[in-house]
């Protein structure tokens, strides 16, 4: 049998009051890519947030490989969170520091390597991406796609384990997610990590993903591998891959 | 009245866990130093300027009071002695709540609300040690500097209004503020300033570092900054001048 990479049980997250996750259980097998969808507001980034240990359940157990990240302390959690990379949705970029220096920051935190190691490092990450030219420029300087091509570096300068993508591709062209997808894939098959991405592109989710999560109604529906998702009987589900205007998931949005 | 009481433990806790962070962790100096000196130099001028004009306010008020008893001769030592025990570090320490407090309450609410604080800690790195004990510590040290110095500016606007305004001489002003401006006003005065340096520090870098909700969070955080900053250094100069007094009535048995 394959190891969780995660797993989660019973977790429930409310925020003053309202609950966004009620009672969810989960796994994720090591090496396996997991695309979430679901309409907005329904807490797909909350959900991946969690897994990546960045917001705590109000109940419930987050396991990451076996541990439970909101239980361990010290050099444990650390090595756990060293194990997991993460592309924010909005890249998350440190603004005051130049691309190459985004990249080095992780590297200097956790790792013993030699200023000139951690500098080559740098140097071959911007090129794997394809930016190595804009080492010295700073975040606001280079264009949308290339932003988010240095997150993808930053994110995999400690080699992760666990990778999440909150929607890589959102607000890019639809050449541009291609070629930001291809590159997920690409340095995925170097690395053989475990992959979870939100995304609302169901096309890129069908690139991308082995199995498809749907988050809605404060509940995930595990939709299966892309081509039982793409069959799967569930209303919302249907309506949300057709993108018809009426449906379950319209009136549950009030019928906006 | 429960959410401003819930609200200051939660700052009190934060200012433990800095401090926790300090004693267990290492800083980079090299950061420390680039934030004092960022924070000394955006507020140099206007400290410098606001200390000047609060001595040459406290000379005009003291002169209206005096000249009608003729005692304008203690002018320099009277003036002096209330601008640093009581108002200069007061005011200079509201300036310094609108200009260095605010403005690290939005840049830590800015990474906060773009998310570069989550990614800090998703990079093995902890964001209280990277971000907010730098700024803490040189907002500690640079405030007590600016303060420091708006108090010594404060004395020449004194004197220089003495001159003009109230026909008091140079050394006719300077002559009594050795005789009534005590050490212990000097270090009433100077631990009133660390106080209020260390309030200042420790709500800018809690208001920034929990905004929530986009622009508009940070700019209420910037807002509750303020507005936190100065009721408790107004209420932290009522405590400390209880203290100070207190103080002084057992060490000099007055």
């Amino acid at each position: 049998m394959a190891l969780a990479a995660i797993n989660l049980s019973e977790v429930s997250i409310s925020f003053e009051g309202n609950t966004v996750l009620h009672n969810v259980s989960l796994n994720v097998t090591e090496g396996e890519s997991v695309a979430i969808i679901g309409p907005s507001g329904q807490g797909k980034s909350i959900l991946l947030k969690l897994m990546a240990g960045l917001v705590p359940p109000t109940k419930g157990k987050v396991l990451v490989r076996g541990e439970n990240l909101f239980e361990i302390s010290g050099a444990r959690r650390q090595k756990l969170i060293n194990k997991i990379g993460m592309l924010f949705q909005k890249n998350a970029l440190f603004d005051s520091l130049t691309c190459g220096e985004n990249i080095a920051f992780p590297l200097r935190e956790v790792t013993e390597l030699s200023e000139k190691e951690i500098q080559k490092i740098s140097e071959e990450f911007l090129a794997a991406v394809g930016i190595g030219h804009a080492k010295n420029l700073y975040p606001d300087e280079i264009s949308g796609g290339m932003q988010k091509r240095l997150g993808i570096a930053r994110a995999l300068a400690l080699h992760p384990e666990l990778i999440f993508y909150d929607d890589p591709t959102a607000g890019l062209d639809p050449i541009t997610s291609r070629k930001i997808i291809d590159l997920i894939l690409h340095l995925k098959s170097k690395n053989t990590s475990t992959l979870i991405a939100v995304t609302n592109d169901m096309n890129r989710a069908y690139q991308l993903a082995d199995r498809i999560w749907m988050v809605v109604d404060q509940q995930v529906i595990d939709a299966g591998t892309v081509e039982q998702t793409k069959q799967h009987k569930d209303p919302r589900i249907r309506q949300f891959i057709s993108g018809e205007i009426n449906g379950p998931l319209t009136s549950m949005a009030g019928g906006e | 009245m429960m959410g401003v009481i819930s609200d200051a433990g939660k700052v009190v806790i934060f200012f433990f866990r800095i401090l926790g962070v300090w004693k267990r962790k290492s800083i980079s100096s090299q950061l420390m130093f680039e934030q004092i000196w960022k924070v000394t130099m955006q507020s140099a001028l206007t400290t410098g300027m606001a200390g000047f004009f609060v001595g040459a306010i406290m000379t005009i008020q003291f002169t209206m009071q005096m000249k009608d008893f003729g005692a304008l001769g203690y002018l320099g030592g009277l003036a002096t002695s209330t601008t640093i025990r009581e108002v200069g570090p007061l005011l200079i320490a509201f300036m310094l709540a609108g200009k260095v407090g605010a403005f690290t309450s939005a840049e830590l609410g800015t990474m906060r609300v773009t998310e570069q604080i989550d990614a800090i800690r998703c990079l093995g790195a902890d964001p209280i040690q990277e971000l907010v004990l730098p700024r803490f510590i040189a907002i500690v040290i640079s405030s007590f500097f600016l303060l420091g110095l708006g108090l010594l500016l404060s004395i020449f606007g004194g004197i220089l209004l003495g001159e003009v305004f109230s026909g008091v001489s140079f050394e006719e002003y300077l002559r009594h503020i050795p005789t009534i401006v005590s050490l212990p006003s000097i270090l009433t005065g100077l631990f009133k300033c660390f106080i209020f340096a260390v309030v200042l520090a420790v709500i800018c870098t809690y208001r920034g570092y929990t905004t929530t909700g986009g622009a508009k969070g940070v700019g209420l955080a910037v807002v509750k900054t303020a507005v936190g900053t100065m009721v408790t250094i107004v209420i932290a100069d009522w405590v400390t001048s209880l203290l100070a007094d207190i103080t002084l009535r057992a060490v000099l048995g007055t």
